[in-house]
């Protein structure tokens, strides 16, 4: 499917959950005015979107925590699903848009592309659940059952590759930071 | 003055360790691994309050420091010196350029208790400190129990600064 429609679906199906945005996701999240809210990105800090979202999910296990992560960020912090699952929180959902390509630095492609299977890795460091869906219509029609699963829940879409320019958002973080911790006090 | 082998740095009790702590009210504590705070490690894993949160690397300790800061909690990190090093890119982007109050506890681990930190061989330990100052990250030597103080000024220093603040641990804890 392409980021797009991947971006679109998650938005519509978000209800109040958290957000952590990372790196090809950050500024169509953004766009689809998803940054307003409850919503901080990993910026810059190299695979922290899942550390992020554990720390969120650990600290507000009555909010739903949605983790918009990278198959290439992931990669440099993988040692983060097996810490997940050390936690395991049942309100932490993980979407990983696994394109194959490390897309912010030019469409590079991973290590180990085609090699490596993220459901099997999930679930073998103790995710609770763990599915692969390459098309949106599956998407759409999944989503809200996903989000009723108890989580830790690692979701692997299969993302097209993007010959556009990469983008970031451009948002300090130390922003958003402060203001997800003011929204967060106050509900 | 310190001559041949006589200790510079004291190991300090693991629960006077823990009561500072409890005093700072902190509600979680990110764990890697260390040796030199093994007894505090032991101690605190008895406990349920704070709760350990145990990760796999350093750079993840950073993330989930921030998302509980986020969350309304106040936690913080138990690493040690290797881990600063392996962890100053996570540093930069979240701790200092996001300004989330990240207190450490890093233990200095294969320090020679009985030279200065400045005079020791290992790299891990007599770098330590200048690598800090580079990133302009403040630091305070726990050498011994007369030094308990500092875990409130770090502390304080981590919330006031919106950034991280250290708290060297120069002895194995007892």
């Amino acid at each position: 499917m392409e980021r797009s429609e991947a971006i679109d679906i998650l938005a519509e199906g978000r209800g109040d959950a958290i957000s952590v945005a990372t790196m090809q996701s950050a500024s169509p999240w953004y766009e689809a005015g998803q940054s307003d809210g409850d919503h901080v990105d990993a910026s810059a800090c190299m695979g922290s979107a899942s550390s992020l979202g554990l720390g969120l999910a650990i600290a507000r296990p009555d909010r739903k925590v949605m983790v918009l992560d990278g198959d290439g960020s992931l990669l440099m912090q993988l040692g983060s699903l097996v810490s997940i699952a050390e936690s395991s929180p049942a309100n932490f959902y993980h979407f990983v848009f696994a394109n194959g390509l490390n897309q912010s630095t030019g469409n590079q492609p991973v290590p180990g592309q085609g090699k490596f299977d993220w459901t099997a890795l999930a679930l073998a460091s103790g995710y609770r659940h763990a599915m692969k869906i390459e098309a949106a219509e599956d998407l759409i029609e999944q989503l809200p059952q996903i989000l009723e699963l108890e989580g830790p829940v690692l979701i692997d879409l299969t993302i097209a590759r993007e010959e556009t320019p990469p983008r970031f958002p451009g948002i300090s973080m130390a922003g958003q930071v402060a203001k997800l911790k003011q929204r967060l006090a106050g509900h | 003055m310190t001559t041949g082998a006589e200790p510079v740095a004291a190991g300090v009790d693991a629960q006077l360790i823990v009561d500072e702590i409890l005093n700072l009210g902190v509600t979680h504590i990110i764990v890697v691994p260390d040796t030199f705070q093994r007894t505090l490690i032991a101690k605190l894993t008895e406990r349920d309050s704070p709760k350990l949160v145990r990760v796999c690397t350093e750079d993840e300790a950073m993330g989930v420091n921030a998302g509980l800061y986020m969350g309304g909690q106040r936690p913080m990190m138990l690493i040690q010196n290797n881990g600063i090093y392996a962890s100053i890119n996570t540093m930069k982007a979240i701790a200092l350029d996001a300004k989330v109050p990240t207190f450490i506890m890093v233990g200095q681990f294969l320090r020679d208790v009985t030279k200065r930190v400045e005079d020791n061989r290992v790299r891990a330990v007599r770098l330590l400190e200048p690598t800090l100052d580079t990133w302009g990250v403040p630091h305070y030597r726990l050498e011994g129990p007369n030094d308990l103080g500092v875990f409130r000024e770090a502390y304080d220093r981590a919330q006031s600064d919106l950034g991280p603040a250290c708290v060297l641990v120069g002895a194995p804890t007892v």
